[in-house]
């Protein structure tokens, strides 16, 4: 459930913020709609899973796009808005990796959530249109009779009655955010309806307002200034029910806090009593849905039995009925209609107990009546409100309940025809995928070892061959079609991308696009984990240290807008990932100097070609910036990019023209999973070189070995020398071939660097399934993996990185 | 020497209950030494197949085998212990244990039985250690006359 939840969030997080980057120059109402509607499900979703703190971010960047889509405002500062819907997404991301995690989300989003209604706040009032309902008029001024000299420091009760606009939907999240914002500041909450979680009490807000009691030891100004910033509020009722300085409290109302609800509320004590059908069991769980559908209605309840949890009480809620005593504003009359609403009900009695409550005087008579008597009105339009346990009993009551729902179908019209179009994909978990992967590899390696059984040498096997052939073409083809269904497109991670060189730009004050070309191309789901990182730092690197600022440019007369170019082409069994910058490009003096500073250079200077220079920058701890930015200098970032590289047996190689810019290829493979793999005899064990890193093999002469004083073998191949390893003293293998003429020498390249090794013999070329080798071996210089061959033997995968190795 | 995993004797599923492998003990023979396991860490026992040396690994390990498509490291409990190489035989066996999540085979000279060792005849070790291989000896356990040496697998797969 929750990685079901996470991984959708992270689709709409990631679908978002691309949305609104493109959005950025000006927002076109489908988008401005599109982003609306994503935070909506956003804030559904994570309200659902109890996430409050995601949930009431999600909600005031839906707020402010409700704005721009209702009021359509002109004059808005975008880059600005758009600043701070990204740093809202950024709170989202923290906290869903937070949850990724397993930690708590404990993120604290009130201070982005503030920016953002502050910025809405802005926009209302700042904007051409002026709020429709502007909350001043609610008439703040007669309300001050209360408390505003409440004395600091002590603390006064407050109740408060507010309605949203029409329309603003999510009533209860907006109240829970508004009590949320007020946080410690407010004390001993009591707020009716008592559940907003419970979507079924947004009808009661919309209806009767939301009204809350509390303790604060805000000044009566304060509180109401805070509460009047709440976003799509109608109407504010602010009444002090205690002076701070209880001493001088002259208003009637210090009746203790349990009762206060009941007073505030002009309501009065019933009773009831119900029996249930004979045979209805689990008549706890029955009393419970009564008593919870009993509280939207009403307060204060105490029931007999109490403990309605355990299943003890059901023999005696049978015997003996289910007592409650309840106050409720509503009259006798409603009651019994909501009342009877319960399922399997056989008898029901309801007595009003007391009509007290009706005298007590509430302090500011004036103010408070008008939203009372508005709301029952309002509630008896919207009835029959409550939600019994069954709602096919109740068709008046689905009638009723179809409208929210219909509205918000309306709402969400759009993102169900696109769900209709993506119903053809499924998700599926990379585990499952890998296990396919798994036994793919088995059923290859059992085929061949039934086609080549041993048992069917040296017969006449026309037909069963004919047969194997076919069985062998339909196993490629299955085993193409899983590989198939690893590989991903790249645009996702291409996309990404967006963000980043938006984020610079306005950073340094650089004026950058970004090209993307190829984005369709697919890559395996292990290798794509392993390219973002590489590609950000590249990118940022192309940013910050290739593009000119763009006064530079012009002087230069290129254009003052920089070009950085992502792109993706198949070749091969590789994909190239190339990032081209039309910036100053590298220094080879600068590199060159901090190499030397650094110790790095091995030979004279001039002797390093363009190429090899450039390779320095993929060192740890190499940065030719003087300045540690927010963005490089540190020297870690290229590490990064060689070492993510390493790991998935890409490459990667700088070309850069000074003054024109630079151009990074990365060169990944498709796959890891299965590759082709050139199976070599050493010894009595067979070895597997993958065929990507074989350039040629040939048999040596004797004449063209030779040894340098330091003991290292060399071989002189066509004009050019290279180094030898004699593979059977490198991995200590006995009973190989010794004689350099008997062997056979493959020539293996890694990146721009190539060295011969000496093997006894080639068997042959096949595509392998890449298996790990057991945790229990450490790091094997020289071997990666291993792989199963036909006859079911172990073969050792050799990792021609680990040749190259100081 | 059988090239044949399959024949394979199942010792035990991985999920046992208590009760089954309470006090069980897997003996097996080295030299004239007779040693044993917790009969709830063996997976198969399996005789002796083709196993695949790997580079730059200690003496003791023979290398890895391929268990029905799993890749499972295999170690020689006598070159553990530094007793003397000796030629594999029809009796010789490995013993596929699972240790902490991963499945490591144990080559031994014969299996003997699985034996029954009452807590109270479990005995520990003495203290002075003068046998290279009484490091690896978590436990003694006695069986009337007989001893058996219970295995510390902790010191024993330390790599």
């Amino acid at each position: 459930m929750l990685e079901m939840f996470s991984y959708e969030m992270a689709q709409l997080v990631e679908q978002l913020e691309q949305t609104i980057i493109q959005a950025e120059a000006g927002y076109a109402i489908d988008q401005i709609n599109e982003i609306f509607r994503i935070m909506h499900t956003i804030k559904g979703a994570a309200a659902m899973m109890l996430f409050e703190n995601i949930s009431s971010a999600a909600h005031s960047i839906e707020d402010l796009f409700y704005f721009l889509r209702e009021e359509n405002p002109t004059g808005v500062d975008y880059s600005t808005l758009t600043d701070f819907v990204l740093e809202g997404m950024d709170f989202v991301k923290g906290e869903l990796d937070k949850i990724e995690q397993g930690l708590p989300n404990d993120g604290d989003g009130t201070e982005t959530v503030l920016k953002i209604n502050a910025c809405l706040k802005q926009l209302k009032t700042g904007g051409a249109e002026p709020t429709p309902a502007s909350p001043a008029a609610g008439g703040a001024a007669p309300l001050a009779v209360g408390g505003s000299d409440a004395p600091a420091g002590k603390y006064a009760r407050y109740k408060a009655t507010v309605y949203f606009e029409a329309g603003s939907e999510m009533e209860n999240i907006r109240a829970y955010t508004m009590l949320h914002n007020l946080g410690s500041q407010i004390t001993k909450v009591i707020h009716t309806p008592e559940n907003i979680i419970d979507e079924s009490s947004i009808e009661l807000i919309r209806a009767n307002g939301f009204t809350f009691e509390c303790d604060s030891k805000l000044t009566y100004d304060e509180l109401h200034a805070q509460l009047m910033d709440t976003i799509f509020l109608r109407e504010l009722v602010l009444e002090t029910t205690r002076e701070a300085d209880s001493g001088t409290g002259t208003a009637g109302a210090q009746a203790p806090s349990a009762g206060a609800v009941a007073v505030a509320q002009g309501s009065n004590r019933y009773s009831a009593f119900i029996r249930f059908d004979e045979g209805a069991e689990m008549e706890n769980v029955r009393a419970y849905t009564f008593v919870r559908n009993l509280e939207e209605h009403a307060s204060d309840i105490t029931h007999i039995p109490v403990d309605i949890v355990s299943e003890a009480s059901i023999e005696d809620i049978r015997r003996f009925g289910f007592k409650t005593e309840f106050t409720s504003d509503k009259s006798l009359d409603q009651l019994q209609t909501i009342l009877s609403n319960t399922l399997y009900i056989s008898e029901l009695a309801l007595n009003m107990l007391e009509e007290s409550a009706q005298q007590a005087p509430a302090p500011e008579p004036t103010q408070a009546p008008a939203p009372v008597q508005e709301a029952p009105a309002a509630a008896a339009a919207g009835e029959p409100a409550p939600a019994p346990a069954d709602p096919m009993e109740t068709p008046g009551d689905a009638d009723a309940k179809m409208d929210p729902a219909l509205m918000r179908a309306g709402a969400a019209e759009q993102p169900a025809a696109k769900k209709a179009q993506n119903s053809s994909m499924i998700s599926v978990s990379v585990s499952k995928l890998d296990q396919l992967l798994n036994l793919m590899g088995e059923l290859v390696i059992a085929e061949s070892m039934v086609t080549q059984n041993k048992d069917l040498e040296n017969l006449e096997l026309e037909s069963f061959y004919k047969e194997a052939l076919q069985l062998r073409k339909i196993i490629s083809d299955v085993q193409d079609n899983v590989m198939s269904m690893r590989m991903i497109q790249l645009s996702a991670t291409f996309f990404k991308m967006h963000r980043i060189v938006r984020d610079m730009c306005k950073q340094l004050n650089k004026d950058v696009e970004l090209k993307i070309i190829g984005e369709e191309t697919e890559v395996d789901k292990n290798i794509i984990e392993h390219i973002a990182d590489p590609l950000m730092h590249i990118i940022r690197n192309s940013i910050d240290h290739g593009i000119e600022l763009p006064d530079v440019r012009a002087k230069k007369t290129k254009p003052r807008k920089g070009t950085v170019t992502l792109e993706a082409k198949n070749s091969g069994g590789d994909v190239l990932i190339i990032v081209s910058d039309d910036g100053a490009g590298l220094n080879r003096d600068k590199i060159i100097n901090k190499a030397r500073q650094n110790g790095l250079l091995r030979k004279h200077e001039s002797e390093y070609t363009d190429k090899e220079v450039y390779q320095f920058i993929f060192l740890p701890g190499f940065s030719t910036n003087e300045n540690v930015t927010s963005y490089s200098g540190r020297g870690v970032g290229m590490d990064v990019v060689s070492t993510n590289l390493e790991i998935v047996g890409g490459s990667v190689i700088v070309d850069s023209v000074p003054g024109e810019g630079s151009k990074f290829t990365l060169k990944i493979p498709l796959t890891l999973a299965i590759i082709d793999g050139m199976i070599v005899q050493l010894g009595d064990a067979k070895y597997t070189i993958p065929i990507i890193s074989i350039q040629q093999s040939f048999k040596a002469k004797m004449e063209s070995v030779f040894t340098d004083p330091s003991g290292n073998e060399m071989i002189m191949v066509r004009g050019e020398v290279y180094n030898l390893i004699r593979l059977y003293e490198f991995f200590h293998v006995e009973s190989a071939t010794t004689n350099i003429e008997d062997g056979i020498i493959i020539m293996i390249e890694n990146g721009d660097q190539t060295i011969c090794i000496m093997v006894d013999d080639l068997i042959g070329q096949q595509p392998i399934v890449v298996k790990t080798l057991p945790k229990y071996f450490k790091k094997i210089r020289g071997i990666s993996t291993c792989t199963l061959l036909g006859n079911g033997d172990i073969s050792l995968i050799i990792d021609p990185v680990g040749f190259f190795d100081k | 020497m059988s090239t044949n995993p399959e024949q394979s004797v199942a010792m035990s599923s991985p999920q046992h209950n208590e009760d089954t492998t309470k006090d069980k003990f897997l003996t097996f023979i080295i030299d004239d030494e007779e040693y044993g396991i917790e009969i709830a860490m063996i997976r198969e026992i399996i005789s002796i197949c083709k196993i695949t040396k790997v580079p730059e690994s200690p003496s003791y390990v023979e290398g890895i085998i391929n268990l029905r498509g799993d890749i499972v490291p295999v170690i020689n409990v006598r070159n553990r212990f530094n007793k003397p190489w000796k030629e594999y035989d029809t009796l010789t066996c490995i013993v596929v244990i699972e240790y902490t999540n991963y499945k490591i085979g144990l080559i031994v000279d014969s299996v003997n039985e699985v034996a029954y060792i009452q807590e109270a005849n479990i005995l520990p070790p003495p203290s002075s250690k003068i046998n290279y291989y009484n490091q690896f000896i978590r436990n003694i356990g006695r069986i009337d006359e007989n001893v058996k040496l219970l295995l510390d697998l902790d010191k024993l797969l330390a790599s």
